[in-house]
Order: structure tokens, then C-alpha cells, then sequence
């Protein structure tokens, strides 16, 4: 708060979709680097990829705390409550549905596919990523809700 | 916890973005405060009641030890 005056009007939606669109690009400014650069034979590629990668997470870790900074507590106390119970939640449910298609046939549905074990993983990665923020949308517009 | 934050608001004829604006704060925040479902922080409530130019105690209702003596 400025003690000088009024204090700073917290960034709303167009903030968050500019932030959005920023980090997006940026991303894929990553990904045309990593799939451009990260094909180079031996230690070179794997160097560039983590470099691409690392850069890309750098610059989307600092848009969050630069937008973080920008938004009220109300805000701020609606996302860690959706990140810890919709995110947690939907970890959970991604979790149970993972195990249970492995237990169940995970052969069958990986041999078709073609899917070797290291793409199974990343693709566990990203289910349960997706998961998590489905939970954590879900709960972020309850908190909202409950609190109108 | 009850709050007079509307009452006040409204003396003053003011709009919920206006004193979002003083606080500097959203005004689904506002609304969040009136409606009693968000408590506010320790330093939010102070910013309130310098704006309102009133004590904490008497903007901020304890419902659990009922009005102050």
C-alpha cells in the first residue's frame, strides 16, 4: 500500500489473461527451441532441453509471483485454498483412475498404443497435472461462490 | 464475524467499487467482506477503519462474545 495516497488497485482478469498470453508465448518459444535444439545427439540435446525447460519455468515461476504480488488477499486466500483442497482432490481421483486402469489392463491399453515406459510416465505426469487443475478451477470457483 | 462495513458504505454514499478502490482491494472482496463470509486480515482491518475513520471494534462485530460492553 502506498502510505502516500491511495492504495494500488489489484490486478483483475485482463491482468491475468495478458499474464496468461505472456507466459504462453514464452512457452512456446520453449517448445519450437526444445523440439528445434533438443534432437541433437548425446549430452547436447539433453543440455538444451533442460536449459529450454528450465528458462521456460524460470520465466513463468517469476510471472507468478510478480501476479501474486498484485492481487489481494481475498484472492490470494482463494487460490491457496483451491491449490491445497482441488488440487489435493483432484490429485486423488487422477490417482485412483491411473492405478486402477494399471491394475485392471494397463497392458492393454499401452501395448496398442505403441507407448514405450518412459512416455507412460510422462504421460502419468501430465494426467495427473490435469487433474489437479480441474480440481483446483473447480474449488476456485466454489470459494468464490460461498463467499459472494 | 458481523461487520457494519455496508451501513457505513452507505452513509457515505459510496459504491462497493468505490471502496474497493480506497482499500485497495477487489470489489468481489468488498462484497465478500459485507457479506460477513471473508474476515479480513489484521492489516485490511486496520485500512478499513482508517478509511472509515472509526475503531476496529466498532466495524467489526464478534459474534462469538457478542457486542462490546
Amino acid at each position: 500500500m502506498n502510505s502516500a495516497g491511495r492504495p494500488r488497485k489489484p490486478f483483475g482478469l485482463g491482468t491475468y489473461v495478458l499474464m496468461l498470453l505472456g507466459v504462453g508465448l514464452v512457452g512456446g518459444v520453449v517448445g519450437a527451441a526444445r523440439a528445434l535444439l533438443g534432437d541433437q545427439p548425446g549430452q547436447l540435446g539433453l543440455a538444451l532441453t533442460v536449459a529450454a525447460m528450465t528458462f521456460g519455468m524460470a520465466v513463468g515461476f517469476a510471472a507468478c509471483i510478480w501476479w501474486w504480488r498484485g492481487i489481494d488477499e481475498a484472492a490470494r486466500e482463494a487460490h491457496k485454498w483451491a491449490w491445497w483442497w482441488g488440487g489435493s482432490g483432484g490429485m486423488a481421483v487422477g490417482a485412483i483412475l491411473l492405478v486402477s486402469l494399471t491394475a485392471v489392463g494397463g497392458d492393454a491399453v499401452a501395448a496398442p498404443a505403441g507407448l514405450t515406459a518412459p512416455e507412460l510416465i510422462v504421460g502419468g505426469m501430465w494426467t495427473i497435472l490435469l487433474f489437479q487443475l480441474a480440481g483446483y478451477g473447480i474449488a476456485w470457483a466454489v470459494w468464490w461462490l460461498k463467499h459472494r | 464475524m458481523n461487520n457494519r462495513l455496508k451501513v457505513l458504505r452507505a452513509e457515505r454514499d459510496w459504491s462497493q467499487a468505490d471502496l474497493a478502490e480506497r482499500l485497495g482491494v477487489s470489489r468481489q472482496t468488498v462484497n465478500a467482506l459485507e457479506t460477513g463470509r471473508y474476515d479480513p486480515s489484521l492489516p485490511l482491518a486496520f485500512r478499513i477503519a482508517r478509511v472509515f475513520a472509526q475503531p476496529i471494534e466498532a466495524i467489526f462485530i464478534d459474534t462469538e462474545q457478542g457486542p462490546a460492553a
